[in-house]
């Protein structure tokens, strides 16, 4: 049996290896994603083993909030670093002060790595504390005085003596570099930007008065880091956090995990898309091959094999492909890898980079993946091909692949296409959607009941396309037909002949085409939702934000000076923070209500927003609702500053979209926040100030606050709608792999087909059908078949589109918007990719040897 | 070949073949399937080409029918040269001036019978002449099943089909290529009748390779090649006179 494996694997050697490549390309992908993750991780864990290098102890504040930033500590008092020094067996103890502070570049814009923050640092005194490595020149030690990390200096053209200008919590002030730094072999810290100064500098410009955000600990020889840290715990007292070197690596290392895994799960999104979608080419390509070798089979059950016999020979020939495949794909996976590192630093999330990781999990992943994503999706085939009667062997017949449009096709194609609607509505519109789903109770949240429900669509339309398949391909080759001549015609007929090979050939674009079309319309219509939130609810002239990649704020002094402008009516900074209430972190903004309520129209339904100039908050509507809170009422917040604080309701509003949950007076924020920073300001001008004037006048005061980006509402509804832009392209991207896996397996079926219809091919050209009318006709099949696929997946795309959007009314996606342009756009790309997908077997077609197509028997 | 043959040759030879060799492989392998034949095919007349398997007819008729290159000698289709031709001009040779029936696989199975008739001419673009058409379609008997698809035609009726369809766009000539034989005695005697039809009633000019002596009877001449040469050839053709000239050409 082996034998006959391992010649019929030879004998279709060239479309085994356009089968295999769908599996390769999505196990590449899955491949990719660990490779990729796994390198991130490496690289952090690194770098933190880099920056820690020399603690053998540290002490902090114990954690309090979650701010804007990530988790924030306040600074301990020098006191501490005294007591620290005091312990027996700690041979260096030294304070050190991280901060905010942010390089200009020599073009005077801000330097914003992607994403990644903007720190300053003090160097630590001893060298057993140095955790940078210095490249050249030396270490800042006086006023004035700066290190910049060496990625930043290399990019931005600055050398040892140049001045440059940081931005601080204070003014911006200028220093002079002395050197530049690395960590290791790394340029920084993971993107990050690098300001290091000396400890007196640190102090002033990091604005830490006699504290510390952490004290570093040597130990002295002969003393272990654990005993070290017990016996310094001991001596600071239980207000204080103490960890060894090793335990802050870890904890630094499971701080970013949630991170690479929000990575690694998008990614996996992707990649068991591009699997689903390389599983429909399998079940097309085994049916067609299996089809063709209905006689060989029915042959060996002559000879006497038996029905398990022949199912075994095909599934081991699955089994070797897909084994074959998914190693050639952990090899592509490194490559993907590297691809999608591109793909992100090209988007602007900059990664850092060191050798690619593969782990011996991820090559069993692979492998694991590949074969059984093959061999499920030819066990279909399979089954139906052993089905044939042996005595098929002796009867002279043509391979007629006519599917019965059976009743069970449609009752199974409806049911799962019903259940897959159902489990996609329950995900996205209900809490409860996983209890249909006991099996997921656990693991299971609304995102995989939509993932399932959503691949069980498409599995039901797969399961229902080929009924469709020949009425829409009439209705799609009437142009070809009326137009295009006998080859239209013929191809045409051709398309609608074996509505299953169709369907499936373009179920595979489908799934691509329908996730493009979700995309598309998602954020179409978060864009159209966006400008009607600006439009309806905001009345301010002027948009003030910090650097655009970053929650990076900006001065409150912006907002003081543009009110004392002429020009300028109000001008209304928002702060955000989080307070505790009954123990859960609740985000809020601080607001000047005077100036807030000039600049985003909110209507109440109980007080009114100038009520909170006193102090007090306002509170959404449903929040109200949900706790039984009216106006009058006091509500226990705890505070960063001044812990618990009952702070009365004035107000009660709507939802506009804009003002989130609980607005707080300015005059509270003020006393229970320790940092004061604008995130964004909003400025209305005057009236009957002219924009020119106006603009001039918000220009000129943040002219000496360079983070701070100036934008009317159309520059402002532009950059929204160019960042979602951005999001796009990475989802088309990353939507792109699965797409060209459909394409292959377009290429693959007309590959097939003509192979299947070679006496046909024969005879036309005998009859004076010419090379070029030959690779017509097969251009305009794949034409069809692609435009066939494109049309499903629009309609199917739409249908998602719709349902997310309706789900996330809520969350201010207000409006449905059809792109009917971009839509437009893709059918015709899909047409497109149908003629570039007939060429190779065009050119196969027209090769053949007439003599031979009429003769073979 | 006679005298007057040569003498009207621009006017009354559909097909023609001046010194044909093909030749398969090289040096030692070589095959000489077809070893230096000569032979005109006049206008009207339905020329039957015999001889036993690996005679050479089958090339020949490939040769003829600009399905195949010669390796030297040349091919007229009428007044045309086919050495010359480039592949695509060969494809429109074939297109314009030849009809074909095989013996098997003769038409498209996603074209109904009126669409396979009418192949050769939609290929080209061009429409059939109505009252031609109806001619060929009555001759060949096959208006009620005109909507039928290959598989639902009986094998005869494919033949017929095949027929009607050489002869719908009037080609200078038809190569028919064992045409019956897989056919039974009743649906051959039909296509054969059909195909002498064409001839005497509608001036068309029928080149056919047969192994079969009854098919040959319906020609007016029968040409007889072994080893690809002809060796005999034969006027007013008789089955059984056939079959005995096929004994001694001795298979």
């Amino acid at each position: 049996m082996w034998k006959v494996v391992v010649r019929g694997l030879l004998s279709h050697k060239v479309r085994l290896a356009l089968t295999a490549l769908s599996i390769v390309l999505g196990v590449g992908f899955v491949a990719g994603t660990f490779v990729l993750t796994d390198t991130i991780n490496r690289t952090f864990v690194d770098l933190f083993t880099q920056t820690t290098k020399g603690i053998d102890v540290a002490v902090r504040t114990k954690q309090t909030f979650n701010g804007q930033n990530g988790q924030q500590r306040p600074p301990l008092p020098a006191t501490v670093l005294d007591q620290v020094k005091a312990v027996p067996g700690v041979q260096v103890a030294e304070g050190s002060m991280f901060g905010y502070a942010q390089f200009i570049g020599k073009n005077g814009k801000p330097i914003t790595p992607g994403g990644a923050p903007t720190i300053g640092v003090s160097v630590s005194e001893s060298p057993k504390l140095q955790a940078g490595t210095l490249r050249q020149g030396k270490l800042p030690d006086g006023p004035g005085q700066v290190a910049m990390d060496a990625h930043t200096a290399e990019k931005h053209h600055f050398t040892v003596g140049d001045k440059v200008t940081i931005l601080l919590q204070g003014p911006p002030q200028e220093f002079r570099i002395t050197g530049t730094v690395g960590f290791g072999s790394a340029d920084n810290l993971a993107g990050a930007t690098l300001a290091a100064f000396d400890q007196e500098t640190a102090k002033k410009v990091l604005n830490r008065k006699d504290s510390y955000d952490e004290i570093d600990v040597v130990a002295a020889p002969g003393v272990t880091p654990e005993q070290l840290r017990d016996r310094v715990a001991a001596a600071v007292g239980t207000d204080y956090q103490t960890l060894t070197g090793q335990e802050l690596v870890e904890e630094n290392v499971k701080s970013i995990g949630p991170f690479t895994k929000i990575i690694r799960n998008s990614l996996l999104v992707f990649a068991v898309v591009a699997l689903f979608v390389g599983s429909f080419i399998i079940v097309n390509t085994f049916s067609i091959i299996l089809a063709q070798r209905s006689r060989e089979l029915a042959l060996l059950r002559c000879v006497g094999a038996s029905r398990r016999q022949v199912l075994g020979s095909v599934l081991a020939e699955a089994l070797i492909i897909g084994l074959v495949a998914a190693m050639i794909g952990l090899g592509a996976g490194v490559l993907i890898a590297m691809g999608l590192h591109a793909v992100f630093s090209a988007v602007g999330a900059n990664l850092p980079t060191t050798t690619l990781v593969v782990k011996p999990q991820t090559i069993i992943i692979g492998l694991v993946v590949g074969v059984v994503a093959t061999l499920l999706a030819s066990l279909i085939p399979a089954i139906r091909a052993v089905r044939v009667p042996p005595v098929n062997a002796l009867q002279e017949r043509v391979v007629t692949t006519r599917s019965q449009a059976g009743r069970l096709r449609i009752s199974i194609g409806a049911l799962a296409t019903l259940a897959g609607v159902g489990l996609l509505l329950l995900g996205l519109f209900s809490d409860r959607g996983n209890l249909l789903l006991g099996l997921f109770r656990d693991g299971g949240n609304r995102l995989l009941n939509v993932g399932i429900g959503a691949a069980v669509i498409f599995l039901g339309v797969g399961i229902l396309s080929p009924l469709v398949a020949r009425p829409l391909a009439r209705l799609l080759g009437w142009p070809f037909a009326r137009w295009a001549g006998e080859p239209g015609r013929i191809a045409r007929g051709n398309a609608m002949r074996s509505p299953r090979r169709t369907a499936s050939t373009a179920a595979a674009l489908m799934i691509g085409l329908a996730l493009v079309s979700l995309v598309t319309i998602f954020a179409a219509s978060i864009k159209a939702s966006t400008t009607k939130i600006l439009d309806e609810s905001v009345a301010a002239d002027y948009i003030l934000t910090g650097p655009s990649s970053s929650a990076q704020g900006f001065s409150t002094e912006v907002v003081t000076r543009l009110a004392k402008q002429p020009e300028i009516a109000s001008a209304a900074g928002v702060r955000f923070g989080v307070a505790k209430l009954d123990g859960a972190d609740q985000q809020l903004a601080g607001i000047d209500p005077i100036a807030y309520n000039a600049a985003v129209r909110t209507e109440t339904t109980a007080g009114r927003l100038s009520d909170l100039a006193n102090g007090g908050l306002a509170v959404r509507e449903d929040m109200a609702n949900q706790h039984g809170w009216h106006v009058g009422d006091n509500v226990a917040f705890t505070f960063p500053v001044g812990g618990t604080a009952q702070v009365p309701i004035k107000a009660i509003y709507k939802d506009n979209q804009i003002n989130g949950k609980i607005l707080l007076s300015l005059a509270n924020y003020e006393r229970y926040y320790a940092d004061q920073v604008d995130l964004i300001a909003l400025v209305n001008a005057g009236p009957g100030v002219s924009a020119a004037a106006s603009r001039a006048a918000v220009e000129r005061v943040v002219a000496d606050f360079p983070i701070v980006q100036v934008k009317d509402q159309a520059e402002y509804k532009e950059e929204q709608s160019s960042r979602i832009n951005q999001l796009l392209v990475l989802f088309y991207l990353l939507l792109f792999l699965s797409v060209i896996i459909a394409f292959i397996g377009i290429i693959n079926t007309l590959a097939l087909s003509v192979m299947e219809r070679i006496r046909e091919l024969g005879l036309l050209r005998a009859l004076g059908m010419t090379r070029a009318q030959l690779r017509a006709m097969i251009r305009w099949e794949a034409v069809i078949i692609t435009v066939l696929g494109a049309v499903l997946g629009l309609v199917v795309g739409t249908f998602f589109g719709w349902t997310l959007v309706r789900a996330l009314h809520s969350q201010g996606i207000t409006t449905f918007r059809l792109p009917v342009g971009s839509l437009i756009v893709f059918v015709v790309l899909a047409a497109i990719a149908g003629v570039v997908a007939a060429i190779f077997p065009g050119i196969r077609a027209a090769r053949i040897d007439i003599l031979r197509a009429i003769t073979t028997e | 070949m006679t005298s007057e043959a040569t003498a009207t040759v621009e006017t009354a030879l559909a097909a023609r073949a001046v010194d044909v060799t093909k030749v398969y492989g090289k040096g030692e392998t070589a095959v000489h399937a077809v070893d230096g034949i000569s032979v005109d095919f006049p206008s009207q007349q339905l020329t039957a080409v015999m001889g036993p398997s690996g005679s050479g007819k089958s090339t020949l008729l490939h040769c003829l029918a600009g399905l195949d290159r010669v390796t030297s000698g040349e091919i007229w289709i009428g007044d045309i040269a086919l050495s010359g031709l480039s592949e695509r001009q060969l494809t429109l040779l074939r297109r314009e001036h030849i009809g074909f029936v095989f013996q098997a696989f003769n038409l498209l199975p996603t074209l109904t019978a009126a669409e396979n008739i009418e192949l050769p001419l939609s290929i080209a673009g061009r429409k059939p002449d109505q009252a031609w058409y109806d001619t060929v379609i009555e001759a060949v008997g096959l208006r009620p099943r005109l909507r039928h698809r290959p598989a639902e035609l009986s094998g005869g009726e494919q033949q017929r089909v095949a027929g009607a369809r050489a002869l719908v766009g009037r080609p200078t000539v038809i190569f028919a290529d064992e045409p019956t034989g897989n056919l039974d005695s009743k649906s051959s005697t039909e296509l054969l009748n059909f195909m002498r039809r064409s001839v005497d009633e509608f001036g068309q000019t029928v080149v056919m390779v047969t192994h079969d002596p009854n098919a040959a009877a319906y020609a007016d001449r029968v040409v007889f090649l072994a080893d690809g040469r002809i060796v005999d050839e034969m006027t007013e053709p008789t089955a059984e006179k056939v079959l005995d000239r096929m004994k001694s050409v001795g298979a």
